[in-house]
């Protein structure tokens, strides 16, 4: 039984989806990406109650946006990839079917990013998140809590901005013209938002030194974060179907890897 | 790495890695609309080079006021691992692009054995920054199939905007924070202060 995504150790969760990340920076093959985006997928839904819809919500405007850099891809592909015969000519630039792609493997490439991040953000809770990287990856207390707390304020900042705005109005400070108001209205509310934020994470300090918070490894847990086995498969899972599509893009001739077209 | 370090220094860095964190995301929004318009050109991937500075500023800035080894990187991690707890579409990916700037920043005080902090170290940190995070960048996004005079453009795009945003205005915001006086328990603050007193005697 495969386990589901939302209950794998947050930890693993992010090392299984990093790992292919950086090896997918290797292809510039169209079939490699291509597999492994189909299978991504397949796992988002397969082995999540994820709403599609919600999914779906988030895949797209980076559709939009890959398809800016796609585009530059193809105008100004490099020598390295100018092969093949010349498809169609726009302005002074001239597409080749190398140029194509290339563009088009990239694109694949970068949905496999964004496929896998959103397989990743929307299954995990950040709190458990944090608490996993205290109590598998060391990451050190003192750190873990801070972020927890400052993670804790953001919704404040909200009300903070709306105080200053007002502050600002009773002393007859109206909307900044020009780019000298600009830059003067900027300084306005960054800096005493900054600085409150300074003046948080002091008090903040004081009250876990006060309360006996020392930040050392040597602690209880309230939420004790476990690895176990169907951790490490879902591991092996994520990176082995990143080498299968490896293995079957070299076995059908596609594999491409910076440009050096292998076998 | 952070031994020696102030509970409340610590929690300092942190929440700046979380204010900024949300700074980067917005940022992101801000370099989308760039790449929009510059796209009907074909040099869409342009339109982020020319705010890249943005995603950088928070090294400068704790490494500026607490002056510490560890605190360019650390601070611009924690922004990197929040914006992932915030919900960023770049995911765990935005971790190792953290990193990578971190260390680009850290690189250039630890050269001068974080004990000099002044304008011209700052800027070193921003180019050093800008150039190692253009390598994984070229690694990663694929920048090796552009043109090389493209990539050569972004490089130097990259490389002003650093020096502007990060170092620049970084120091600026940092000492501004400090003339508030909130900084006064940190390394920036009492440099603040042994000014003012030597102005007045």
């Amino acid at each position: 039984m495969l386990p589901m995504i939302s209950a794998i150790n947050p930890t693993v969760k992010a090392i299984a989806v990093l790992i292919p990340g950086i090896l997918l920076g290797l292809t510039f093959d169209v079939f490699t990406p291509l597999v492994y985006l189909l299978f991504i997928i397949s796992v988002t839904f397969l082995l999540s109650d994820l709403s599609f819809k919600r999914w779906i919500k988030f895949f797209v405007p980076f559709f939009l946006f890959i398809a800016s850099f796609s585009w530059a891809r193809l105008l100004y592909t490099s020598e390295t990839f100018q092969d093949g015969s010349v498809l169609f000519s726009f302005w002074a630039f001239e597409v080749t079917t190398g140029g194509l792609l290339v563009a088009v493997s990239l694109a694949l490439r970068s949905l496999c990013f964004i496929a896998l991040s959103l397989l990743f953000i929307m299954t995990t809770d950040s709190t458990k998140f944090m608490l996993s990287l205290m109590q598998q990856l060391r990451l050190s207390p003192k750190i873990t809590y801070g972020v927890l707390a400052g993670y804790r304020f953001l919704p404040t900042f909200k009300h903070e901005l709306e105080v200053l705005r007002q502050a600002h109005r009773v002393r007859g400070v109206g909307r900044a013209k020009g780019i000298r108001g600009r830059i003067r209205q900027f300084k306005r509310y960054s800096i005493p938002l900054l600085a409150n934020s300074i003046r948080k994470a002091e008090r903040v300090a004081n009250a876990m030194e006060s309360k006996g918070f020392t930040g050392e490894h040597d602690r209880t847990h309230y939420h004790q974060m476990t690895v176990t086995k169907r951790d490490w498969r879902f591991l092996g899972m994520m990176v082995g179907a990143l080498f299968l599509a490896f293995v079957a893009s070299y076995y059908f001739g596609y594999l491409n890897i910076f440009g050096y077209q292998v076998n | 790495m952070t031994k020696q370090w102030k509970l409340k220094e610590i929690v300092l860095l942190s929440i700046l890695g979380v204010v900024f964190a949300v700074i980067y995301l917005l940022a992101f929004g801000i370099g989308q609309g760039l790449v929009g318009a510059l796209t009907p050109f074909g040099i869409g991937p342009l339109g982020y080079e020319f705010i890249y500075g943005i995603w950088f500023i928070v090294s400068i800035i704790a490494a500026y006021i607490i002056r510490k080894p560890g605190a360019a990187f650390i601070s611009e991690l924690i922004a990197g691992v929040v914006q992932v707890l915030i919900g960023s579409p770049a995911g765990p990916q935005l971790i190792i692009s953290a990193a990578v700037q971190g260390l680009g920043a850290e690189s250039a005080f630890a050269v001068t054995k974080w004990q000099d902090y002044r304008k011209r170290v700052l800027i070193l940190a921003a180019v050093l920054t800008a150039i190692i995070s253009f390598a994984w960048h070229f690694y990663s996004s694929g920048f090796f199939a552009y043109e090389a005079w493209l990539v050569g453009v972004m490089l130097i795009t990259r490389i002003i905007s650093s020096i502007l945003i990060m170092a620049l205005l970084g120091k600026w915001i940092s000492d501004q924070l400090a003339k508030t006086g909130v900084l006064r328990g940190y390394a920036l603050g009492k440099e603040h202060q042994q000014n003012r007193d030597q102005d007045a005697a």
